[in-house]
């Protein structure tokens, strides 16, 4: 119990320095960040030869404005990224008519400070190849074939460019309904019920400029 | 409770009465023999290896039935429950344990995992356990260690008939007969064995195991002819059938299938003996064995079903020969052929015969320095046909300060054969996103094939890098002493490595244009063990004796440890979701390992004829599965609770003719669903035993 008097004595210290150390330097007002909570995907309506379906419509969301956009704007700069089972769209190439792109960067959100002046943006070329290659283990996600649950990989960082060239991260946190993954037992019901549905943060850099 | 509370009181009411008279007597096992370490019979004391041996009457008074029984009381062994009983010593996992009966390899795994409970405990000798690499004499398997079941072949005149009976409907009826006949030695033993299975579930469609019967049927003569020679004989047929009901949910429906599993097995061991006093010992044995496996399904209301076949045979001949050179010196020469063939319509049809031999030699030489000094050195060369051929070496060292102090020190490399399921496996899953599994020898043809037909989307690097698989290997390190301490404890301590290299792991070689992915076999895979074994034992008085274990256990894939001090692996945090770079120290390594396993065992006997036992057993947590998407056993919940048994008996002899015996196992009902399927809670049994 000492310890953990200690401990946490410790831990408050800690936070204060860092928490006045947060607002002394940083915001730079042109980086917008936030968090979206289970933004539903195309999620499952049946099932068609043995494998659960959804309707088949991507999400579209705007980094940009911070919305979620009609899939009537589809062919439209509004979005800048659309959201469909574990398939990740950007706005350019075969998807849209944006000046979008994307690419995986691997490490952590915060340590993401700068995108470096010599990485390219991949553009998506359905069905072939998209920027945020999909498939387990080869983008964003990995999928256990024992469990049939999906999470995240860690330490992978959507960088994106917006319909109109500028710069975001994205670190998708969870795939869940209510952001928790289902229990290992959970019935194959629960488990289909509730995927599809995306909680995510990001931070967008407004000025045009690749630092957050 | 009630009952551990009783046995509790009884061992301190007896322990305070015979406290007057406690002396340091020393605890048997020691001066027992032990023939699995070295290929020939040696006291337990003069090994230079860690070997124990577990006594019939060890087994008998814990209650065991099945192998699986008495393993999971042994220091840092553990059981696991994935395709059967398997199980676990110095970290490694089933598939590199050799489990041998009376020196013969069984056979018949289903995934690596050779399934303990296939086997009868009743009417055996002993059990023998080597720990560590022993390939320089075993062969293939024998890399974590080598469990040696022997049953007794003494033809000492017996007639005993014991029935148990236990929760869920578990009937256990077995015979022993032992008889001399002239000259002739001869041994019979059957035995029966069911239950009713059982669900941790409630009201579930499927069990969580299943009702099922098995029967074991034994039968060994020895001959000797003339002063110099023996000929003997041991029989032994295996039968098991399970009933099995599978309830499969899909889309919302749960579509009911039942059907059955048959196990069928039988070995055939032959040999002669000659033995010119002792100087000179040569044995010619043969061995058959097959083992064959059915399963069937048939989906209610429809006419699809599943059929699994698997059709394994064993066949060896071997000459082993002992010459005593001097009185310090030995050497053991043996000389092999193994034909082994397997069919099953796993790997295509039970049409297609696979086959392998192996041809073997090894050497093995003692050497007794001084009385203190003893060093052991050997090898064993496997020529294979259908994989790279190996050499095994080991030496080890024995050095004995005093009758109170010794030091052990061993190397040894032991190595695992590819299974027939790494070379020809044809396993495609039409549920699971269609993916498949391709054998190394099938998998070239198999993918140009599929291609021919136009539904490959394009081959992965790793296709080209397909090539003859080779032996997993490993080197093990054991060190360690045995000693004793004041106020009567005997003691041991061992410490273990064993780096394992060339695993064999799947990665994919192909994607299908409908998106599944096709995998097939590598040598890529390099992992450690490595813990410390202690062993404690204490007699009190005349009628207690106090036997506790302790194992620590590390272990780690290699290549995931490099790349985690390289920085390059992740982790998710429970709570906030967020993402952050891992430590070392955050790493569970390979899943299905306890850091912790101990165990501490009480028996009370005393000269009436009364025993009882307690045995507390604890085993800490161990990782599972990954949940955060990293690949890795690293976060909380991605690992099973650990948990104490509490295992109890106790039993009573009348008149040298009649045994009843009762306990319980698993005293505090611990059970957990997910990850102890195979524990079925608390379970009372009695057992009744009589000698004609």
């Amino acid at each position: 119990m000492r310890k953990l008097g200690i401990a946490s004595i410790i831990l408050a210290v800690v936070t204060f320095f860092v928490a006045c150390e947060k607002n002394e330097t940083v915001v730079v007002e042109t980086v917008t960040s936030s968090t979206i909570n289970s933004l539903p995907a195309d999620t499952i309506v049946g099932v068609s030869n043995g494998q659960p379906v959804g309707i088949g419509k991507f999400s579209f969301f705007s980094i940009e404005s911070n919305s979620v956009i009609a899939s009537a704007d589809s062919n439209s700069k509004k979005w800048d990224i659309g959201l469909r089972g574990t398939t990740i769209i950007t706005n350019a190439g075969t998807s849209g008519p944006g000046t979008g792109g994307a690419f995986v960067f691997k490490g952590t959100f915060d340590e993401l400070k700068t995108i470096s002046p010599d990485s390219t943006f991949k553009v998506d070329n359905a069905p072939t190849s998209y920027a945020i290659p999909t498939g387990s283990n080869k983008g964003w996600y990995v999928l256990d074939f024992v469990t049939n649950l999906l999470s995240p990989i860690p330490g992978r960082v959507l960088v994106i460019k917006t319909a109109n060239g500028k710069f975001a991260k994205i670190e998708i946190l969870n795939y869940y309904k209510g952001g928790t993954t289902p229990a290992a037992n959970a019935t194959d019901a629960e488990k289909s019920s509730r995927q599809r549905f995306y909680t995510f943060r990001f931070a967008y850099q407004s000025n045009g400029s690749k630092s957050f | 409770m009630r009952a551990t509370i009783f046995i509790f009181f009884l061992l301190i009411v007896s322990a305070t009465r015979s406290q007057q008279n406690s002396d340091s007597l020393l605890l048997k096992t020691m001066e027992e023999v032990v023939v699995t370490a070295t290929r020939s019979p040696r006291l337990l004391a003069n090994v230079a290896i860690p070997a124990s041996v577990i006594s019939a009457k060890t087994i008998y008074q814990s209650g065991s039935l099945r192998l699986n029984d008495i393993l999971s009381e042994q220091t840092g062994i553990i059981i696991t429950d994935n395709f059967g009983k398997g199980i676990q010593m110095q970290g490694l996992s089933s598939e590199y344990t050799l489990i041998l009966l009376n020196g013969e390899p069984l056979i018949g795994r289903t995934g690596g995992v050779f399934d303990l409970s296939r086997v009868s405990i009743r009417g055996i000798k002993k059990i023998e356990v080597i720990k560590g690499p022993s390939s320089s004499l075993y062969g293939s398997e024998a890399m974590g260690g080598v469990i040696n079941i022997i049953t007794d072949q003494s033809g000492l005149k017996k007639t005993d008939l014991n029935i148990r009976y236990g929760r869920f409907n578990t009937m256990d009826g077995s015979i022993e007969i032992g008889r001399k006949i002239q000259k002739m030695d001869i041994q019979f033993f059957s035995n029966y064995n069911k239950s009713e299975g059982y669900s941790l579930k409630p009201n579930a469609l499927q069990k969580t195991v299943e009702p099922f019967q098995r029967f074991t049927n034994q039968l060994s003569f020895s001959q000797p002819i003339g002063e110099r020679w023996k000929l003997q004989m041991m029989a032994r047929q295996n039968h098991i059938f399970i009933n099995n009901t599978i309830a499969v949910q899909n889309g919302g429906n749960t579509i009911v299938s039942k059907g059955f599993e048959k196990n069928n097995e039988y070995n055939l061991n032959p040999s002669i003996q000659y033995n010119n006093k002792g100087k000179l010992t040569s044995a010619f044995r043969g061995y058959f064995t097959g083992f064959t496996g059915l399963q069937e399904l048939q989906v209610k209301d429809a006419l699809g079903g599943y059929d699994d076949q698997f059709k394994q045979r064993f066949s060896r001949l071997e000459n082993q020969t002992d010459w005593q050179i001097r009185n310090n010196s030995s050497l053991a020469v043996g000389v092999g052929q193994i034909l082994e063939s397997v069919q099953s319509n796993r790997y295509d049809s039970m049409s297609t015969k696979r086959k392998n031999s192996v041809a073997y030699f090894f050497l093995q030489h003692e050497e007794k320095f001084t009385d203190k000094l003893t060093f052991i050195g050997g090898f064993r060369y496997d020529a294979n046909k259908a994989y790279a051929s190996v050499f095994s070496p080991k030496a080890a060292m024995q050095y004995k300060f005093s009758d109170k102090l010794s030091f052990n020190i061993s190397y040894g490399k032991g190595f695992k054969a590819p299974d027939f399921r790494q070379l020809y496996l044809n396993f495609t899953n039409l549920a699971a996103g269609a993916y498949s599994v391709f054998g190394t020898e099938v998998a070239r043809d198999e993918v140009r094939r599929l291609s021919n037909q136009n539904l490959i989307e394009q081959t992965t690097s790793m296709f080209n890098a397909l090539s003859i698989l080779k032996p997993e290997v490993s080197g093990g390190i054991n060190m360690g002493s045995r000693f004793k301490l004041p106020y009567g404890v005997d003691a041991s301590i061992n410490f273990f490595r064993n780096d394992i290299s060339n695993m064999i792991v799947t990665d994919v070689i192909a994607f299908k244009k409908s998106g599944g992915q096709i995998f097939g076999y590598f040598n890529l895979k390099r992992a450690l063990t490595q813990g410390v074994e202690v062993e404690g034992a204490k007699k009190i008085g005349k009628n207690i004796s106090i036997k506790s274990g302790y194992q620590y256990l590390y272990t780690a894939d290699k290549e995931v440890l490099g790349s985690i001090k390289k920085g390059d692996v992740f982790q998710r945090d429970l709570q906030s979701g967020l993402a952050s770079r891992m430590g070392v120290s955050n790493y569970g390594g390979l899943p299905f390992r306890s850091k912790h396993n101990a165990n501490v065992k009480l028996t009370h006997e005393m000269q009436s004829g009364f025993f009882s036992t307690l045995r507390i057993l604890y085993r800490s947590r161990w990782g599972t599965y990954d949940i955060d998407g990293n690949g890795l056993i690293n976060r909380s919940d991605e690992y099973a609770n650990g948990f104490v048994q509490l295992n109890a008996s106790m039993g009573y002899k009348y008149k040298g003719r009649w045994d009843i015996m009762s306990g319980i196992d698993n005293i505090l009902n611990y059970k957990d669903l997910q990850n102890l399927p195979g524990n079925p809670g608390r379970v009372g049994y009695i057992n009744f035993q009589i000698h004609f």
